[in-house]
């Protein structure tokens, strides 16, 4: 397992992760401490409305509104650059052009043939 | 009353008593729903504005990084490590154990690729140079197996010259 090599984009096994036998050290303790102290208090938060007795609405989801803002509205933080162009024309503009010039040399082809008569068109829909 | 939307009307107008109707003049609303600040906004720029905005997504400001302001539409959300569903705790006590996510926790932009029906980043068994040399060796003799049985054909069925003939006539 020495030479275990993860798979691109995957993560390695907790167990051949070296970060978590070396790079123990107080500020991570801390920083750990504190990520569940946030953690612990949206949990109260939860579980408060969750036990509610007199609770009739669905509890909403602050963290869920704001992804489906954010991914609603990208929009407004849109701007034009050279990476944003290219990727709007290779797959907005290129797609288009290039099919249309396929379709219409293939049809132009087959038409050209058919008036000159030498295509072949046997095929019957119905005898 | 210019500013007041058509949904606050309808709502104090149904109250029907003279309390809601003055709550409508002077423009005052009820504390519950979204505020004002909660929703995701333009990048941070400021040390104050990062710290605000990590406030906003319930994360700690040394964990918050936006994604880099490129125009691509991000804003200020939040970029968090690109791993599926799959690798959380399957025994820990989630509130949405399906998603394996608590309630307020920041989501991943493309969380709903991350669910646990969709992309698996957790680690693979067999290490990637295995996996490559088993798929790519496997595809690689079949082909090769392939292309000798064209090049040397067996068990052609062995046909008489007259039947040969005979079966001419019905193609």
């Amino acid at each position: 397992m020495a030479d275990y090599k993860e798979a691109p984009l995957a993560t390695r096994p907790r167990t051949l992760d070296p970060n978590d036998y070396f790079n123990l050290s107080q500020e991570k303790r801390r920083a750990d401490e504190e990520r569940a102290a946030l953690r612990a208090n949206l949990k109260r938060q939860y579980l408060t409305q969750l036990n509610n007795p007199s609770r009739t609405e669905l509890i909403e989801d602050p963290a869920l509104t704001r992804w489906v803002y954010a991914r609603a509205n990208p929009f407004p933080h849109f701007r034009p650059t050279f990476k944003t162009s290219l990727l709007g024309i290779v797959f907005g503009v290129v797609p288009l052009v290039t099919l249309y010039y396929i379709f219409k040399t293939d049809r132009d082809r087959k038409e050209a043939q058919i008036k000159a008569g030498t295509r072949d068109r046997k095929f019957n829909l119905a005898y | 009353m210019a500013g007041v939307g058509f949904r606050r009307w309808a709502q104090t107008l149904t109250k029907g008593r003279g309390v809601g109707i003055s709550a409508l003049l002077s423009g005052a609303r009820a504390a519950s729903g979204a505020s004002k600040g909660s929703l995701p906004g333009p990048y941070p720029t400021t040390p104050a504005e990062r710290a605000a905005a990590a406030k906003k997504y319930n994360l700690r400001v040394e964990d918050y990084e936006p994604y880099p302001d490129n125009g691509q539409g991000f804003g200020d959300y939040p970029k968090l490590p690109d791993r599926s569903q799959h690798e959380r705790d399957p025994w820990y006590q989630w509130d949405h154990p399906d998603l394996r996510r608590n309630w307020g926790e920041p989501m991943h932009w493309n969380f709903d690729m991350y669910i646990r029906n969709r992309v698996d980043t957790s680690p693979t068994p067999v290490s990637w140079n295995s996996m490559c040399k088993q798929l790519f060796g496997f595809i690689g003799f079949m082909l090769f197996m392939f292309y000798i049985g064209e090049v040397f054909p067996a068990y052609q069925p062995v046909v008489s010259p007259a039947q040969e003939r005979s079966d001419e006539l019905f193609m």
